[in-house]
């Protein structure tokens, strides 16, 4: 790792030509792909990533620059290159570093890179049986294992000196069911900022690809979803996918900052239904959003976005905060040493409601029950979104009638934020990546099961 | 180390170490990214970046370990990994390292004078862009992305059976998505350039088609469900096969995932479509003269006026399929493992001009822009639903701007549907692979909206 007085020197070197601040990530990690295609095990991948970004400001200007060359000389190169981007004087700055150490609130207790090879890969042995049992229609199934195991360390000009070390493990299962020349997949991808305890702790592979294998088969007997605007229920767990892409990204100041968002200058003010409660976590332990701080070095923070529909915070980064002349709220996060940092979701979810599930399904009347939703994107400028619904089934005088297939869900985050009549009352997450310009990073969307009264629904 | 010292010493304790076959993949570049918000700098981005990867046979299996850190301790993690991560493989796909080819085309998308570019002209073409976009139109009120990117880029290979191969390439790009106002209506438009040639840009071309939609949208309507015929731009056709090219790769068809397995000499496509995967395509990023196993690159069509004439292989689905390789290995990135892809994958165009395509569409919609394939379209099934904005055309002439619709169908049959192509060939932001089409005249899809 890298010592202070490197840092230091870096830092000073940036800060030469005028800016007013200068942040060092340093980053070294490795990471594990064990991918299984049917009973075989076809890929086994090793990488160590490796490499610091530097960034200066300069009031609301910033350069960034970044490299793989992390020797003393490559780093004073690399700042020297961002101080001559931001201006040309020529000044000594003096940068003090004080080291600390935050308290691991996301313990791990078996590095998932000490478990030897063959006991990685019998969990991937285990899924696929697992998903293989559920029906003979199932033709395929991939399973892949990914784990890492990633430290960084953050400086900046500000005195901020701050190591974290991040361990992540995730189980990906794709099941397809295949009958004559028509192909239908099931996805289930569990993970945790955790070792691989994770499989001892939270998930069993067996129920995970038994999921998704399932799918995959209902929906083999699915008709095409019939497309219109109808009053849609969405489940628990990733079907807090449509708050992530209706809603989230248009609360993120990177879209705020400049009025991109059909939420900015309306903090204070009704957005949603006041059943809507909407929080985003950075700090709920061992979760696949959360950290110890965020990429820029601030403690991550449990942030109320919407409390009874009225918007209360945006997630805020630095850089953006300083356009919005708002404190950062610990968002910044990027994929790694490559990517500027900026303002993202963590684990991001609607809070419990008080209406049973069998209530909101049985008084829906006509429409369309979404059990398990796909990703999606949203335009945040227009809040325009749209996302896949992997199981859906329609709903006929509130009884689940057949399932559906090849449904979208389209339409505009404020409208659907103000149309939801229902909340149910268990929270689930699931994991999700998340991309954007900061690169792709674990985020988990989570929410109860859910009502909207009308969305138009894609389909054939 | 330095990159060439650090190969040299990689090879040599591999060998030491027991590895006779091996091979180390480097890719390095230099990236700058520059953009811009109301004429001033909000991000400004640049980076020289370095990673190999070794592989290496052992006991027949390959094994991958790669890094970015070029010291002693990572020469001694890619080579234990090597060894472990091949002990873990239980596929019994033969695997094999390429000794070299008889002859190599030349290639140039690399041009010095744009690696020579001064950051001072990046910088001003960048604000130029948002400056016309800002003029075009007065219900332009900001631009939410004004990016300027500069790009180069090298690969070599070299192995244990005598491969010694490099090739660099480099680029000027920019895309920017102009946000028009007017009442309490906004809509956001988007387009992108891109040329290895700096005296090539075309700034106005690109702002017209970014402002143009961005100012259309505005009185866009959503139009009620049913069955259109459907005119696709060159642009939404590009991705539409960029997202489905995953079905021309024997990698998928040998896994059961694609379901142009074993059809190969079928008549797959209407009679007017002859896709073509031409790694010598003058002027793109993604034209190199070997693949990513170092096999010489050549020319194919791969539908050929509707026939399915080839899948894409590399030199392990090849040998599995008995036949030889079409040179398209290809690596997502210098860590991932070899898998196939095309190169530039282009649909040929036909002869007729937009608005003579506009007129054999007749009565139907003209999208231009499709958001949502990463979830709304399923390579496997071939099915999609994706959003759309776009055009309502009637008796031939554009008649009102659409949106809030989503637009359903399949990719094989929608290649069977195909009645026209036209000749306003559009590409894809280029990657390692770019992929190319002209607007494309559907028999109908799926619209569903009101």
């Amino acid at each position: 790792m890298l010592s202070k007085k490197i840092a230091e020197q870096v830092l000073q070197v940036a800060l030469r030509s005028g800016g007013d601040f200068a942040e060092l990530f340093y980053e070294d990690t490795l990471r594990s792909v064990l991918a299984m295609n049917d009973a075989c095990l076809e890929d086994a991948l090793l990488s160590r990533a490796h490499g610091a970004g530097i960034r200066v400001y300069k009031e609301l200007s910033s350069v960034y620059v970044h490299t793989n060359d992390t020797s003393p000389r490559g780093l004073i190169a690399a700042a020297g290159r961002a101080a001559d981007a931001i201006g040309d004087l020529r000044l000594c700055v003096n940068v003090h570093l004080t080291g600390s150490i935050p308290a691991n609130a996301h313990p791990y207790r078996q590095l998932p890179l000490d478990i030897p090879g063959q006991a990685r890969r019998e969990i991937l042995r285990a899924a696929h049986a697992s998903a293989k049992g559920v029906s003979p229609l199932i033709a395929h199934v991939r399973a892949k294992l990914l784990c890492w195991d990633s430290s960084v360390l953050i400086a900046n000009s500000q005195g901020l000196f701050v190591p974290d070390r991040r361990v992540y493990t995730r189980l990906a299962v794709e099941a397809v069911a295949q009958r004559e020349c028509e192909n239908q997949t099931g996805f289930e991808g569990p993970g945790a900022l955790m070792g691989f305890e994770l499989f001892r702790d939270r998930v069993d592979p067996e129920a995970f690809a038994r999921i998704a294998a399932e799918r995959a088969v209902t929906m083999l007997n699915a008709q095409p979803c019939p497309a219109g605007f109808m009053p849609v229920v969405i489940d628990t767990g990733f079907g807090g996918v449509i708050f992530h892409e209706a809603c989230g990204h248009s609360l993120e100041a990177a879209s705020v900052a400049f009025g991109n968002s059909e939420f900015a200058g309306k903090l204070g003010q009704r957005i949603a239904s006041p059943l809507v409660t909407a929080i985003d976590d950075g700090t709920l332990p061992n979760e696949w959003g959360s950290s110890n701080i965020d990429d820029e070095g601030n403690p991550t923070t449990r942030l109320v976005l919407i409390e009874k529909g009225i918007l209360k915070n945006y997630m805020v980064d630095r850089l953006n905060g300083r356009r919005m002349n708002m404190p950062s709220t610990g968002s910044g996060r990027r994929q790694n040493y490559a990517f500027a940092p900026t303002s993202r979701m963590r684990n991001t979810f609607i809070a419990p409601g008080e209406d049973r599930e069998e209530e909101i399904l049985s008084s829906m009347g006509d429409g369309l029950y979404a059990k398990s939703m796909g990703g999606g994107s949203v335009n945040p400028v227009t809040g325009e979104f749209n996302f896949a619904v992997a199981e859906g089934y329609l709903v006929r005088d509130g009884k689940i009638d057949r399932p559906v297939r090849g449904a979208t869900l389209i339409g505009k985050g404020a409208e659907i934020l103000t149309r939801i009549d229902r909340v149910g009352r268990e929270m689930r997450f699931g994991q999700g990546m998340c991309g954007a310009s900061s690169g792709s990073i674990p985020t988990n969307v989570g929410q109860p099961m859910i009502r909207v009264t009308g969305i138009t629904v894609g389909g054939r | 180390m330095h990159q060439m010292e650090f190969v040299e010493r990689l090879l040599e304790r591999a060998r030491e170490a027991g590895l006779a076959m091996c091979e180390v993949y480097c890719a390095s570049g230099s990236s700058f990214e520059v953009s811009i918000f109301q004429g001033e700098i909000v991000h400004y981005s640049s980076a020289d970046s370095a990673g190999l990867t070794l592989r290496a046979l052992v006991n027949d299996k390959m094994g991958y370990a790669s890094t970015q850190a070029l010291d002693e301790e990572a020469i001694d993690l890619l080579i234990d990994a090597v060894r472990e991560n091949a002990e873990l493989i239980e596929s019994e796909d033969r695997q094999f390292l390429f000794g070299g080819g008889s002859e190599y085309a030349e290639i140039s998308n690399y041009n010095a004078q744009l690696d020579a570019l001064d950051v001072s002209k990046k910088i001003a073409l960048a604000r130029e862009m948002e400056k016309r976009a800002l003029e075009a139109d007065p219900r332009i009120q900001q631009v939410g992305d004004c990016v300027l990117i500069t790009q180069s880029s090298e690969i070599a290979i070299a192995n244990t059976q005598g491969l010694h191969l490099s090739h660099r390439c480099n680029l000027i790009g920019g895309y920017l998505s102009p946000v028009a106002k007017e009442g309490d209506k906004v809509n956001t438009g988007f387009a992108m350039f891109y040329t290895s040639d700096p005296n090539q840009i075309d700034l106005t071309a690109c702002v017209q088609r970014a402002v143009r939609e961005a100012v259309d949208g505005l009185n866009a309507q959503s139009i009620p469900s049913g069955e259109y015929r459907v005119l696709l731009s060159g642009l939404c056709m590009a991705d539409l096969l960029s997202t489905f090219s995953g079905v021309f790769s024997a990698e998928q068809a040998q896994k059961g995932l694609s379901l142009f397995k074993d059809r190969e000499g079928a008549k797959v496509a209407a009679e007017c479509v002859t896709l073509v995967d031409d790694p010598h395509l003058p002027a793109s990023p993604s034209s190199t003269p070997f693949d990513d196993e170092g096999v010489p690159t050549f020319r194919k069509n791969v539908l050929d006026r509707g026939v399915l004439t080839t899948l894409l292989h590399n030199l392990k689905t090849a040998h599995k399929a008995g036949v030889k390789t079409t040179a398209n290995a290809s690596k997502a990135g210098y860590s991932a493992p070899v898998d196939v892809a095309p190169s530039n994958f282009l649909l040929v165009p036909g002869q007729r001009s937009l608005s003579q395509m506009l007129e054999a569409l007749g009565e139907g919609i003209y999208i231009t822009d499709l958001q949502g394939h990463h979830s709304g379209a399923n390579p496997v099934s071939g099915d999609f639903s994706l959003s759309a904005k776009g055009y309502l055309v009637r008796a031939g002439k554009i008649a009102q701007a659409v949106q809030q619709i989503t637009v359903a169908g399949n990719f094989f049959e929608l290649l069977e549907k195909i009645e026209a192509l036209g000749s306003d060939l559009q590409s894809s932001f280029p990657g390692s692979s770019t992929f190319f089409s002209p607007s494309v005249l559907i028999q109908n899809l799926s619209v569903a909206g009101l």
